[in-house]
């Protein structure tokens, strides 16, 4: 296990030796300030709105964390549900390619230390990712009061589903050469996740409760809402270190079958 | 230094390798010689924990592939057919990387570099970007990666394939200087697998011939040819008889 830092170090130099990882750190920051500057906008028009109705009640329910921060974390959330693929679909599919997949597992490394380096390397690729998410809340503390616990609590569910989708992506990569593939599935297994609770919702809620409430509970979406309303539940942290561990454990169930194959 | 003890693999019904066994003491320099497709690259993947046999086992220094695997990894530097290299890498780092995961320790890995890419040639071309350099440059780096540490066992998969006349001379005096090291360099066994016979005659003294995944001969060259039949001839009968019975056995 104690190679697992080597791995990690030579994924990250090799992601930002090509443009791409550049690439999509700029992008990213893009789409967060104009995110950012739509919920403001639209943040200041609805106080705005109030005010003229003189409806004080709803004015002084309103707030900076409910009212934009909240949103802003959720539209962030979706586009990693785009990019994070993007990220991980060259962690096993180039190994293969390059041939250095041989040079790993016959090297004294565990199939451990090479699991957990690449995923490392894109866990820390996506806490870069959310500290570019962090920034635009941070701001707001510059002019304003947003609450504190909500607004880190938040932040975490963002940097805990980007985490998951990495688990995801890493698994989706160990099983295909392609790297169109590896995104394909990933984003695949990703939508499945989004779109599973309002299956359970539409569908069975009346006729399998019991099956509606494990999709529910499948949902990455509804574990991030409970930590964006700073409630940080061990019932909601266990969700993604579940889903994580179920994913890392996969991969290096695949890794090591390519020795049995 | 090899013990190889009936190495099979089967993929399904195909049989790739059946019931290879052979033993490579220390400082021997064996030629792995048959067609392609014979199981040459099978055998070696095995022998490096590449791949497991389906039935079998091998000893290399001492560790058992299955019992004691890393040691037994550990042992062996392992170019495959296509040498394993990170194209966007610098070779040097690439090295150092390599370097870190075979254990080199860390206040000996500098120097282990620096020796692998003397020995290799590369001195010229350590800090270059991998992928801007030329095919026999990229095989001398994959040479590199598999020496570093000094592994007792190395295990060379067609070392010279691709490479032009001047290339393949400079490799095999590369390999043979493994075997027979000058001072302070540690000796190492080698085996390297090839379907060129000239190869095999210049740096081998051994020859073990794989055919159709069987074992058809094991011996010294110089026992070999000392019948008046050269390595060709050999090499052509033993294929050959093979390829007859597989048409009768259609038939």
């Amino acid at each position: 296990m104690r190679h697992i830092p080597t791995v990690a170090d030579r994924e990250l130099r090799s992601m930002f030796v090509s443009p791409v990882a550049y690439g999509v750190l700029s992008l990213f920051s893009i789409l967060g300030g104009v995110f950012f500057i739509l919920y403001l906008a639209d943040f200041s028009a609805y106080v705005f709105q109030l005010q003229q109705m003189q409806a004080m009640q709803e004015l002084e329910a309103t707030n900076l964390s409910d009212h934009l921060v909240n949103g802003f974390y959720g539209s962030m959330s979706m586009v990693l549900l785009f990019l994070i693929p993007g990220i991980t679909m060259g962690l096993f599919t180039s190994e293969k390619a390059n041939g250095t997949q041989e040079l790993l597992l016959t090297s004294p490394l565990t199939i451990w230390d090479i699991v957990l380096g690449k995923f490392l390397a894109a866990a820390t690729f996506v806490a870069l990712l959310a500290a570019i998410v962090g920034m635009f809340p941070a701001i707001l503390f510059l002019y304003g009061d947003p609450e504190l616990g909500k607004t880190v609590a938040g932040l975490l569910g963002v940097l805990l589903v980007g985490w998951t989708y990495a688990a995801i992506g890493c698994f989706a990569s160990s099983l295909t050469r392609s790297q169109v593939l590896a995104f394909l599935i990933t984003f695949v297994i990703l939508l499945c996740l989004l779109l599973v609770p309002a299956v359970a919702d539409l569908g069975i809620a009346g006729s399998a409760p019991a099956v509606a409430e494990v999709l529910r509970w499948l949902s990455t979406g509804n574990h991030s809402a409970e930590l964006s309303k700073g409630l940080v539940d061990t019932s909601d942290l266990a969700y993604f270190a579940v889903i994580i561990g179920v994913f890392l454990f996969l991969t290096k169930a695949i890794v090591e079958s390519i020795r049995w194959r | 230094m090899i013990e190889a003890k009936g190495l099979s693999k089967r993929y399904g019904d195909v049989v790739a390798v059946d019931d290879v066994s052979f033993s490579i003491g220390k400082g021997e320099v064996v030629g792995f010689l048959g067609p392609n497709g014979a199981g040459k690259t099978t055998t070696m993947r095995m022998l490096t924990g590449f791949l497991p046999p389906t039935e079998g086992t091998a000893v290399i220094a001492g560790h058992d592939i299955f019992e004691n695997a890393i040691e037994a990894r550990r042992s062996v530097g392992y170019l495959p057919e296509t040498p394993p290299l990170y194209p966007e890498m610098t070779c040097r780092s690439y090295l150092t990387y390599v370097a870190k995961i075979k254990d080199v320790p860390r206040a000996e890995r500098r120097g282990a570099v620096d020796q692998a890419v003397e020995r290799c040639g590369l001195s010229d071309v350590h800090r270059r970007v991998i992928s801007t350099l030329s095919k026999g440059f990229r095989q001398r780096v994959g040479i590199a990666q598999a020496i570093l540490g000094d592994p007792p066992v190395l295990i060379l998969d067609e070392p010279t394939v691709g490479l032009d006349p001047l290339q393949i001379r400079e490799i095999r005096s590369l390999i043979a200087g493994f075997a027979a090291p000058g001072k302070g360099e540690t000796q190492q066994t080698v085996v390297l697998s090839t379907h060129i016979l000239a190869e095999v005659e210049a740096i081998c003294r051994r020859v073990i011939l794989i055919s159709g995944g069987r074992k058809k001969v094991d011996a010294p060259i110089t026992e070999l040819t000392s019948g008046g039949h050269s390595l060709e001839e050999i090499f052509t009968q033993e294929t050959l008889r093979d390829a007859s019975v597989d048409l009768e056995g259609e038939g």
